[in-house]
């Protein structure tokens, strides 16, 4: 027999009971349906993930030292450091071959009383570094409404909030453009009694968001400027000397590289994250989630192989008779035994390509759906959650088969065995 | 002479529970080449048991069976199945076509298992169906055909593997009278035509007629 003799031969057994046919087929295409739903979900929310992620450059390592756990809570002293980022390890890293970029942080104290002052009006304003990082997922720059982002380490900018500037009477767009360029201030005022004015150009207006993106500061600024007001405020002009940097970014050569550097700088007792590593993390829960969602999936073609294995089982009952004309015209017990695993294999393969088209379509409108539902909570995400990529297709249509074919096993060896003497007496 | 099939002291006991049955108790049969026999006997003389053991449908309790050199009765499952493709047709009572083939595709169904190409395996059964008298009824389904024509297309069926042995079994008995007779005139020219070696079963003294000779059984052995 070729193939296509087999092909054929079960097609036409299978459209002989069409009813029975789709009703058998049914368990299979619930169950491919849900799993192709399922990983095509796992695929798309690990692709945007993945692509939000690369955005960011998987290259960026964030350090951080590890502090020794406080004792007392004081506003105007933090923990002490066990390990500190000295301006000599910025220049270690920035020699180094296989690092293309340090850039060190430091943030206002939390508890500074930091005013902002525009010609002679003030307003107590929260004021820190620049927080984000651009393209990184999840630290998304604001929006710009006049002059133009700070330039991270240029001393000097310092990058308004328009409410804050509202709140100072600076209202509309002519007002914030007009503003670009002017010279401000930002007022410390220490418990001690002391008072210092900062001076910083105005270089940039942004439109704060408080949706998830936010909330942001009323005033951003760069690090030399960050550090001179944490100096000041803790009345430690060597501050860098006793506590070093609050943070170090640094952008490696390659993946590879980062992978050194992390490894590197645990060792050296650095609080160490990188966006590969928080990847990595995500990518092993999506392949649970996976795992789980997949697992659903199966669980349905269990039952439905079962029910191939039933309705293979009723054929033989059917055919029996015919089995006995086959096997009396030549056919042998491998032959019978191809034709009822090659009828099941086909049922599972219907299935499957039902569930497959059922699933893609199922997905889209899903998707359709949670960005409509997100766009009416006003929640600015966007991508495609349900993808369908070719070997999603190629997996499914051969587990179907599989499926098909596994519960064919059974039913088929059933038949070849059947005495043909016996079998052409059955009516 | 050139001997087709030799059967030798052929038994065939069957279990029924705890009781034993023996269909045939020893029987003797050989059929030249080109020869027409009629076995024949009443209902539950063993003449479809011993139709069954030279088919190689089935394997006797003891005895031997030669086909064309072949012996039967201690051949494995895939020497059985090559017996049933290479050397024999099979006639029925009840026709046994597939009824969702065509009269062309259930004529060709033997040589699927042979592996021959599909529009050789037709173009053989094609030429068969119209010298049995269907060239016109090619691609009717059975439930279209007499039972006249199903049994023409039994007889293509058993002859498109062009077998050394046709065996029919009781091939008249869904037949009326005037059919039987025309389908065993059929059998008869093809006899003739092709030299076919052909071994009838039946209990109808008027059909033996057709054969010529005959070979009477009665409790599982032949009659002398």
């Amino acid at each position: 027999m070729t193939l296509k003799d087999i092909a054929k031969t079960s097609l036409s057994n299978l459209s002989r009971h069409k009813v029975r046919t789709v009703l058998s087929t049914v368990g299979v295409t619930v169950g491919i349906l849900t799993l192709v739903t399922m990983l095509s979900l796992g695929v798309g929310v690990q692709r945007e993930i993945t692509q939000a992620f690369q955005g960011a450059g998987l290259e960026t390592v964030r350090i951080r030292p590890v502090t020794e756990e406080s004792t007392s809570f004081s506003l105007y002293a933090e923990p002490k450091r066990k390990v500190l980022i000295t301006p000599e390890l910025v220049e270690e890293m920035r020699a180094r071959d296989d690092v293309v970029a340090a850039n060190p942080h430091m943030d206002v104290p939390w508890s500074a009383n930091v005013s902002l002052q525009v010609g002679d009006e003030m307003v107590q304003a929260s004021v820190d570094e620049v927080s984000w990082i651009p393209n990184e997922p999840f630290s998304q720059a604001p929006d710009l409404a006049a002059g133009r982002e700070l330039i991270p380490g240029a001393p000097g900018e310092i990058y308004v909030s328009s409410d804050t500037l509202a709140a100072l009477g600076h209202e509309g767009q002519a007002a914030i453009d007009a503003l670009v360029g002017q010279e401000v201030a930002l007022v410390l005022k220490a418990p001690r009694g002391d008072t210092q004015a900062f001076p910083l150009r105005v270089v940039g207006v942004f439109h704060p968001n408080y949706g998830i993106d936010g909330p942001y500061f009323d005033a951003h600024i760069n690090m030399p400027d960050s550090l001179a007001l944490k100096a000041w405020w803790y009345n430690d002009p060597d501050i860098l000397e006793h506590e070093g940097y609050d943070a170090l970014t640094v952008k490696a050569a390659s993946l590879n590289d980062a992978v050194q550097i992390v490894e590197q700088l645990e060792e050296r007792g650095f609080q160490v994250t990188s966006v590969k590593m928080m990847l990595d993390m995500v990518n092993k829960s999506m392949v649970v989630l996976q795992t789980m969602l997949g697992s659903v999936g199966g669980l349905a073609l269990f039952v439905a192989s079962i029910g191939i294995a039933n309705t293979m089982v009723m054929a033989i009952y059917e055919r029996t008779k015919e089995i006995g004309v086959l096997k009396a015209v030549g056919a042998s017990p491998g032959d019978i035994r191809l034709l009822f695993v090659a009828e099941a294999s086909l049922i599972g393969l219907l299935g499957g390509i039902i569930g497959t088209v059922g699933g893609w379509l199922l997905g889209l409108g899903l998707n359709e759906a949670i960005l409509a539902y997100l766009e009416w909570k006003e929640i600015p995400v966007t991508g495609t959650f349900f993808v369908v990529t070719g070997w999603l297709v190629a997996l499914a249509m051969a587990f179907a088969t599989v499926i098909g074919l596994l519960a064919g096993l059974y039913p088929a060896a059933r038949a070849a065995r059947l005495d043909p003497v016996e079998a052409l007496r059955h009516e | 002479m050139d001997i087709v099939v030799r059967a030798v002291g052929l038994t065939r006991r069957y279990e029924m529970g705890d009781t034993f049955v023996d269909a045939l108790r020893g029987v003797d049969l050989t059929l030249a080449r080109g020869e027409f026999v009629a076995l024949v006997g009443p209902s539950g003389s063993g003449k479809s048991t011993v139709l069954n053991l030279i088919g190689g449908l089935d394997r006797p309790t003891s005895g031997e069976v030669w086909i064309d050199g072949t012996e039967l009765s201690k051949s494995d499952e895939r020497t059985l199945t090559r017996h049933r493709r290479q050397h024999v047709g099979f006639v029925f009572q009840s026709f046994n076509l597939l009824p969702r083939l065509t009269a062309e595709e259930n004529a060709a169904l033997p040589l699927m298992f042979s592996g021959v190409p599909e529009k050789e395996r037709l173009s053989r059964a094609r030429t068969l169906l119209t010298r049995v008298g269907l060239g016109a009824r090619l691609t009717h389904r059975p439930t279209q055909l007499s039972s006249g024509e199903q049994q023409r297309v039994a007889i293509a069926r058993a002859l498109v593997g062009q077998p050394a042995l046709v065996l029919a079994d009781e091939p008249t008995g869904n037949l009326d009278t005037a059919t039987g007779v025309e389908i065993m005139d059929l059998l008869k020219e093809l006899n003739q035509e092709h030299g076919l070696t052909l071994l009838v079963v039946t209990h109808d003294p008027e059909i033996a007629a057709f054969a010529d000779r005959m070979v009477r059984l009665r409790d599982g052995q032949v009659e002398s």
